[in-house]
């Protein structure tokens, strides 16, 4: 008799009844969070996905600004007109070229001279990074300014200090002068790892002493799998500026076309500012969008193999 | 005995180690010196070069690396170089006062009564005297740019899209760290997606939807022609930055991740509601970061051409600075070097004083940020 209200009593109490208030307090607490991520999300749309879908749109075009009311629906033509037009393949062989050998060389740099300052017998590190850091916060035409009257035959400094003191010959093509502008703007990817680097715990180095792993040992199973993140970080960052996106610093645009950064975001801006043809410049600007993303995707894919995340779960942050 | 003589070899090489540590340490503060005087070489090319005369920079090789000028003798009203003329009793310092094809004639400075002197040669082979002496002349050069004005139109674009870019991406920031969203793993995975799109691909219509309301339809509006012109250039730069930006919110949310949620629950409990724990209690812990990001984005705004150079509009009041260095750069006589590295001096100056100015948060807190993942 008194068991059956009992047992009611614990059945209402044991009911998740909790989920009622607490789903609409969930629903409060997802609208709110929406409220704040609001600007984001307009200016996702705005600003990103609709020019996106509209670039996409003008490319089956021969729109032109000059003759905005003409334009025609031409199917795959500027993609086709891509195909053969030799300018367009160079510009993007240029990018991904640009990809491939000044990034892992920048990355290098970086790495050695964090490396070389993280030891702790160095003297005044606070001021070496910061002379490190300085040309990465100059903007882009002064760098194109110093380094075009630094590198000139005639009176620069480079040839008369440098070059011919090693018994080098003197730099006289573009490309070479790109790749050490691009050298000399690592700050961020160098302070990024130097800063990973000096937060590597010091027992883990001693226990590697102990197991009598020498410096090298040490570097490259101790420095480099924790210093991995970074890495990628400062990966991710070269590879935006190599296809002319801007990350942290804008360092890409130089205004002359054969010192670009990249040669195909340079193409493009010919094509669209000085042929005034939004149809094509709107082709080629997906050819190169499904080129940086491919590369993107391969790059995040290929990161759990040799990027280190401490936590789990980090995986999805970057 | 034994253990005795062991412990002597030890006292031994611990000396030796010190002394290989010593030699170490020296020789690795040597290569960095040696590779940073390497790396700062540009940027004091640069300012030794914005101090010399074009003549010298025209001279190239055969001038010192110091701004200097070529030394000049007066004699007889008239002014002379002084020439290095190598003779049968060496190097001599002679001022040239007339020159032909196959020989010259000099004065003797020292002995000016002795008269002209024959010297068999080509004058072109030989070298000028030269004395050091700053000139600040290609500073003058950009007088006409009107430099004070460029950089007053970019502190104006600065602090409007900083407030701009703080605000919304400290909002966003705090989002994406704090409030249970369904699919906010996504929409975050979609906000890191999004830094790393070319701006190629947004540019097109974003050119054109610019380019019709500035060309076509703000003309039309009778209206908005008042007497005081309206920088209406300036808005493809401003308008974007009160949209957040993608890395900073990434920066902002690593950091908002790591502030104990602890506090925010108490705050909540007393009716605190969610904008007042982001003012009162999540922002006071992100000074730092939030500082980084400000300057982040001074030095972006600054050095930012890709947008301003499309919009620069004709009314050239309004200009930033990097489109007045550009395009007012002066035709100078014999070599422009001396002013266009003033003119870069002039771009870079002020950035690099707020990067002194700040540096000691900045350099650590940046370092820190980028790699909380």
């Amino acid at each position: 008799m008194t068991s059956e209200p009992l047992s009611r009593m614990q059945k209402i109490i044991s009911r998740p009844k909790v989920t009622h208030p607490n789903a609409g307090l969930r629903r409060r607490e997802a609208i709110v969070g929406l409220l704040f991520l609001s600007p984001w999300i307009i200016g996702f749309i705005v600003l990103k996905f609709l020019p996106i879908l509209y670039t996409l749109g003008y490319s089956f075009t021969d729109f032109n600004l000059l003759n905005p009311g003409g334009a025609s629906f031409v199917g795959l033509d500027n993609y086709f007109h891509f195909l053969t037009d030799l300018d367009a393949w160079s510009g993007l062989v240029g990018s991904v070229w640009y990809f491939i050998t000044t990034v892992p060389l920048e990355l290098l740099v970086a790495l050695g001279l964090a490396t070389l300052l993280s030891n702790q017998r160095v003297l005044g590190k606070a001021l070496w990074r910061l002379v490190i850091f300085i040309p990465s916060i100059i903007p882009a035409a002064a760098i194109y300014y110093i380094w075009l009257g630094f590198a000139n035959s005639d009176s620069g400094w480079l040839g008369r200090l440098i070059l011919t003191p090693l018994g080098l010959p003197p730099l006289v093509d573009g490309n070479g002068l790109t790749m050490i502008m691009a050298l000399w703007s690592i700050g961020p990817g160098f302070l990024i790892m130097y800063g990973a680097m000096l937060k590597i715990p010091h027992d883990l180095y001693e226990a590697a002493r102990i197991d009598g792993a020498g410096p090298l040992l040490r570097f490259l199973n101790i420095t480099l799998p924790m210093i991995s993140p970074a890495i990628f970080f400062s990966l991710v960052i070269n590879l935006t500026s190599a296809f002319g996106g801007s990350m942290l610093l804008d360092r890409g645009y130089v205004f002359s076309q054969n010192l670009s950064i990249s040669p195909m975001e340079g193409y493009i801006h010919l094509i669209m500012f000085t042929y005034k043809e939004m149809g094509y410049a709107s082709a080629l600007a997906w050819v190169m969008f499904g080129v940086t993303m491919t590369i993107t995707i391969l790059l995040f894919r290929s990161a759990r193999r040799w990027v280190y995340f401490p936590e789990e779960g980090s995986h999805e942050t970057l | 005995m034994k253990l005795f003589k062991r412990r002597r070899n030890v006292g031994e090489s611990v000396l030796t180690l010190k002394m290989w540590r010593f030699t170490g340490a020296a020789i690795l503060n040597l290569i960095i010196l040696m590779l940073l005087t390497v790396y700062v070489l540009p940027l004091l090319y640069m300012g030794v070069t914005s101090l010399k005369e074009p003549d010298q920079v025209s001279a190239g090789l055969n001038a010192p690396l110091y701004p200097a000028a070529v030394v000049q003798v007066r004699y007889q009203g008239g002014e002379y170089p002084l020439m290095e003329v190598p003779t049968k009793d060496g190097i001599q310092q002679w001022a040239m006062i007339e020159t032909h094809r196959t020989y010259s004639e000099f004065i003797d400075p020292q002995d000016p009564d002795q008269g002209l002197i024959r010297w068999d040669g080509y004058w072109g082979s030989l070298k000028n005297v030269y004395t050091f002496q700053l000139t600040f002349d290609s500073f003058n050069s950009w007088k006409e740019a009107d430099v004070p004005l460029g950089m007053l139109n970019t502190l104006i674009v600065i602090v409007i899209t900083e407030v701009g870019v703080l605000a919304t991406s400290i909002a966003v920031a705090y989002g994406f760290s704090r409030f249970r969203i369904p699919g906010g793993k996504w929409l975050f995975f979609l906000l890191i997606a999004t830094i790393l799109i070319p701006d190629s691909i947004t540019l097109i219509p974003t050119y054109r939807t610019y380019y019709n309301l500035l060309h076509i339809w703000l003309p039309r509006q009778s209206f908005l022609q008042s007497s005081f012109p309206i920088p209406w250039n300036w808005l493809p730069l401003i308008a974007p930055h009160f949209f957040s930006s993608a890395i900073f919110v990434f920066l902002l949310r690593q950091n908002f991740l790591s502030i104990p949620r602890d506090l925010d629950e108490a705050a909540m409990l007393d009716g605190a509601g969610p904008l007042r724990i982001l003012i009162q209690i999540i922002l006071p812990q992100s000074i730092p970061v939030v500082a980084t990001v400000a300057m982040l984005h001074f030095f972006y705004i600054w050095n930012e051409f890709r947008i301003s150079g499309m919009y620069l509009g004709a009314n050239t009041n309004f200009w930033l600075l990097a489109a007045r260095v550009q395009n007012g750069q002066p035709m100078l006589g014999v070599n422009p070097e001396p002013s266009i590295q003033s003119g870069a001096l002039i771009l870079m100056i002020v950035p690099i004083l707020v990067l002194l100015a700040f540096q000691r948060f900045f350099m650590q807190d940046m370092a820190v940020t980028g790699l909380e993942k």
